[in-house]
């Protein structure tokens, strides 16, 4: 079983994610209009928000980007998506946890596997199935 | 799919009330209805309660496969080790793919 101080620091990282408890949250009653504009707005429409300064750096891409790459460009030619159903997947749908969390790629194929168990090309507890048997055989390695 | 047409599974229980089993610690993506706190957790099992397709197939309207499900039952003090009382439980449903047998 996943060691109790190690499920409380997850819950405790979990809370780390959620807002700053300045006012209760966890179903408002009511929101006032800029709060609802606030809430609803596209989490990669980032222009003029503020940011810590970010440093340039070359980074070559890895291995399991260029898959990553390959993979939803090559759905797009079988027709599983578009390429704006990708972005509108990848960064519009994700909220903001993921979108600000998660790698530039990360976000292409959990997109991707997501909308394939919404399709229903595989259901989710075959790829459920399937990294678990991939999890295990590193594992055993 | 209606409840009418969910097709009943051949399979026979895999598990009875009484034995010992343990929750799968399976990826935590997209949906699920197994917490977090019962992963890897071992229980018993309380009751044999009904057959249904799995929520990882339902929630995605995906014409999927029927399970048996199943009260699990823990101890407490086995899921919080600060937990003050020793006989007090918690039960859980689940359905059969997410057990194994201890």
């Amino acid at each position: 079983m996943t060691s109790r101080p190690e499920l409380h620091q997850q819950y405790d990282l979990i809370h780390f994610l959620q807002p700053a408890l300045h006012v209760p949250q966890n179903w408002n009653y009511e929101n006032t209009h800029p709060l609802f504009q606030a809430l609803t707005h596209p989490p990669h429409d980032v222009g003029g928000q503020p940011d810590v300064p970010v440093y340039h750096e070359e980074k070559e891409e890895e291995q399991w980007e260029l898959n990553t790459y390959v993979t939803c460009e090559v759905l797009g030619w079988r027709g599983a998506w578009t390429a704006e159903e990708r972005r509108r997947r990848a960064d519009n749908d994700l909220g903001y946890t993921l979108y600000l969390g998660m790698p530039y790629y990360g976000r292409w194929i959990w997109s991707a596997a997501k909308m394939l168990v919404d399709k229903k090309h595989i259901s989710l507890n075959e790829l459920l199935e399937k990294i678990a048997e991939v999890r295990s055989r590193y594992e055993s390695k | 799919m209606k409840a009418s047409e969910i097709k009943e599974s051949d399979a026979p229980p895999r598990f009875k009330v009484g034995d010992r089993v343990r929750i799968r610690n399976m990826p935590n993506i997209f949906y699920t209805r197994t917490q977090n706190y019962v992963r890897g957790a071992i229980g018993t099992i309380a009751a044999c309660t009904y057959k249904d397709l799995i929520p990882e197939e339902e929630a995605f309207n995906y014409d999927g496969r029927v399970e048996q499900y199943y009260i699990i039952r823990f101890r407490q003090k086995d899921l919080w080790e600060e937990y003050p009382f020793d006989n007090d439980t918690l039960q859980t449903e689940s359905p059969e793919h997410w057990l194994e047998p201890v």
